[in-house]
């Protein structure tokens, strides 16, 4: 299948040498990622339904520029604009301490600084649609947040999707010693029609960074394949929250390397789904040296006629003792034919570790729908209020309070629309 | 007020309620006595919509009208109140936002506009009081991880919140020490009026030292087998319920 796909056009046409070497490269090895499609993929099908969209529109694209940015919302705020995978620096507003390249645009050093984001640890070696993002990919944007930086507002990365075909986005981002920066990434769909968006980013936390990632998908029709990789240093931190609602199909990979002692990783997640769509969340924690605390909680509601998918992987390497390892995935499902595939996997080489790991599938409590009838409030409000109850786990770790009144929000907003029968 | 004719009623075919007849009018004060698992708390659940239960035959008419048709919601904003034997925990809600909801909805249905958060706040200082309840508690998770008390008491403090015309109060007096039961039984007398009714289902005859019933009505193997005054209640609590049994 990979063949029919002609992707030496998109490595013929790479102008960097190193880049188009990484391509070729990841081309050859284009197999062996083929190879664990089938088992990674099992219940999401992503290449029978993307096959045909998968290359790249060579006819120059054009898009309405005022109504994406029409879109974007009309605040000070930093934010980082992105459309069908290609950086727009007059529609962004970025802090200082923040620097923002195009890869190909960098100097030989700091080339050489992202050599390892960027190149370094993707899982295009193991994953089909990752490598596809490698070789597709026009152009990778670079954030490069500076040493010793503490950047107290969130910045906003948006990114738009203007293809009826794919739209390929890559970001590296590189957090340098001691700072703080918050991101909260978006996808929007500018075109009416069915499209995927394929989208990779690689995050190295140096020495002591901390980052805050927020990660919203709200799609209508689209098709969405979403990696993210992180390497941590030593007692680095990192905060992911991915919240997902509806969507044709959608795929998130979140791989969390700890390389190092004393690393700190939480993954919080929640998806709602409805209109027969289909969210799966795959993620992998890895712990190679000791003292590191990785900690991930998923919920989920699903309607009649949708599915989700978790799988979460934890390793725990032979040299990573005192390892603290902790996940859980809690589902509702609101009909007989509403379905979650659930599974942990654990594997272990060291001894003296704490791990735990938990999955429920249930449908609503019925005792205490009755009890807040029995109070004059109707089924639908009732509904609502235990559905939104059960996400506030997720939700109540957000830190700040406006991003959390907005995913709550968000939240109620999406629950109104579930089908309860 | 509440009119029940021939209520038979069952649960996953296993029948409970055998042809029950009972009449409550305004200004009353009913107290239902009966074993363990005559189907006292399956009553209290069937008036109140609970809908796992099949009404099999019977009726009951609430304010002359029908209620079968009506669910929970409908039933508890036409006027029903139940205050439950075992108050479920809701972890993520607190009591304080389903009380505003709820009363809101109330309102709603009477055509009145929703309180806003000032008067809403007057509100519920002023039921606090009377069931004498801690803000911190309405605050937290409902009944999550309350103590048996403090749940009993919440249910009251709720009834108070929605002003209901027929309470039914189901075992609300167990597990309350001496203290509480006065608390409790005092938040009951007060709402008390010539225009509401309540129903208190017991196993003992102290409650009705504090909330003084105009009739006692005893329940066996689903139906009211007999009926009378508050000294019904002390002749049960001396002689027991085979008593009644032998007698018939
Ligand atoms: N889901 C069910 N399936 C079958 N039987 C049930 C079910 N729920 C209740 N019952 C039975 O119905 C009968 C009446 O129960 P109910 O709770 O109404 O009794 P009760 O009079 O309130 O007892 P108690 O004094 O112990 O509170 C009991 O025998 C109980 O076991
Ligand atoms: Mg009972």
């Amino acid at each position: 299948m990979v063949e029919s796909l002609n992707l030496e056009k998109s490595i013929s046409r790479e102008l960097d040498k190193d880049v188009k070497l990484m391509k070729s490269n990841t081309l050859k090895n284009i197999k062996g990622s083929l190879k664990t499609y089938k088992e990674e993929y099992k219940y999401t099908p992503l290449f029978k339904k993307t096959a045909n969209k998968i290359q790249i529109n060579d006819s120059k694209l054009d898009y309405d520029i005022e109504k994406i940015k029409s879109s974007i919302p009309k605040n000070d705020d930093y934010k980082i604009i992105v459309i069908d995978g290609l950086y727009k620096e007059e529609l962004s507003k970025i802090p200082s301490g923040v620097l923002i390249n195009k890869y190909s645009d960098l100097s030989e050093d700091m080339k050489g600084e992202f050599q390892k984001a960027y190149r370094g640890f993707d899982d295009s070696k193991k994953d089909i649609f990752s490598s596809i993002n490698t070789i597709n990919h026009l152009e990778c944007l670079t954030i490069c947040v500076e040493k010793d930086v503490n950047i107290k507002n969130k910045i906003s990365i948006i990114n738009f999707t203007n293809s009826t075909q794919s739209s390929y986005f890559r970001k590296s981002i590189l957090i340098k010693k001691s700072s703080y920066v918050s991101f909260s990434e978006e996808f929007l769909g500018s075109t009416e029609e069915i499209s995927f968006s394929n989208s990779v980013s690689e995050i190295f936390l140096d020495e002591n960074s901390k980052l805050d990632y927020f990660s919203c998908q709200n799609f209508r029709k689209n098709f969405h394949f979403n990696s993210i990789n992180v390497f941590q240093r030593k007692d680095s931190i990192s905060n992911f929250h991915t919240y997902s609602f509806s969507g044709a199909t959608i795929r998130n990979n979140l791989n969390i390397l700890l390389k190092d002692k004393n690393c700190y990783a939480n993954m919080y997640g929640f998806y709602a789904i409805k209109n027969k769509s289909h969210i799966d969340n795959h993620t992998t924690v890895d712990h190679m040296d000791e003292n590191s605390i990785s900690n991930e909680h998923y919920k989920g509601i699903v309607e009649g006629g949708s599915r989700g998918v978790f799988n979460g992987k934890i390793y725990v390497r032979q040299k990573a003792q005192k390892t603290n390892a902790f996940q859980s995935n809690n589902n509702i499902l609101l009909s007989d034919n509403a379905k979650v595939n659930t599974k942990p996997q654990l594997e272990i080489w060291a001894d003296d570790v704490k791990c735990s790991h938990g999955c429920t599938v249930g449908q609503l409590d019925e005792d205490a729908l009755f009890y807040l009838m029995s109070r004059g409030i109707p089924k639908k409000e009732a509904t609502s209020i235990l559905l939104s109850a059960f996400s506030s786990d997720i939700t109540e770790k957000i830190e700040d309070d406006n991003l959390r009144k907005h995913y709550e929000e968000l939240i109620l907003s999406e629950l109104e629309g579930l089908n309860y029968e | 007020m509440l009119e029940i004719k021939n209520l038979h009623a069952s649960i996953d075919d296993t029948k409970i309620l055998k042809g029950l007849n009972l009449k409550v009018s305004t200004g009353e004060v009913h107290a239902i006595m009966g074993p363990n698992g005559s189907g006292k708390s399956t009553l209290a659940s069937v008036i109140a919509g609970r809908e796992d239960y099949d009404v099999t035959e019977g009726k009951i008419d609430f304010m002359n009208n029908e209620l079968s048709e009506l669910s929970p919601d409908e039933r508890a904003r036409e006027g029903i109140f139940l205050a439950f034997q075992y108050p479920v925990e809701i972890p993520g809600v607190s009591t304080t936002n389903f009380m505003k909801t709820a009363v809101n909805q109330v309102r709603k249905s009477k055509g009145e506009k929703p309180l806003d958060a000032v008067e809403f706040l007057k509100l519920m200082k002023e039921k606090m009081k009377l069931v004498n309840i801690k803000q911190e508690l309405l605050s937290r998770s409902i009944n999550e991880g309350f103590s048996g008390g403090e749940k009993k008491r919440n249910e009251i403090f709720q009834m108070a919140m929605l002003n209901p015309k027929l309470s039914i109060l189901d075992e609300t007096d167990s597990g309350l020490d001496i203290d509480a039961l006065k608390i409790v039984s005092n938040g009951v007398n007060t709402l008390r009026s010539k225009d509401n009714a309540t129903i208190v289902v017991t196993h003992y005859q102290r409650l009705l030292n504090y909330i003084v019933p105009d009739f006692v009505h005893v329940l066996m193997d689903g139906k009211i087998v007999k009926s009378g005054d508050k000294n019904l209640a002390l002749e049960l609590e001396e002689k027991g319920y085979d008593w009644i049994k032998v007698k018939n």
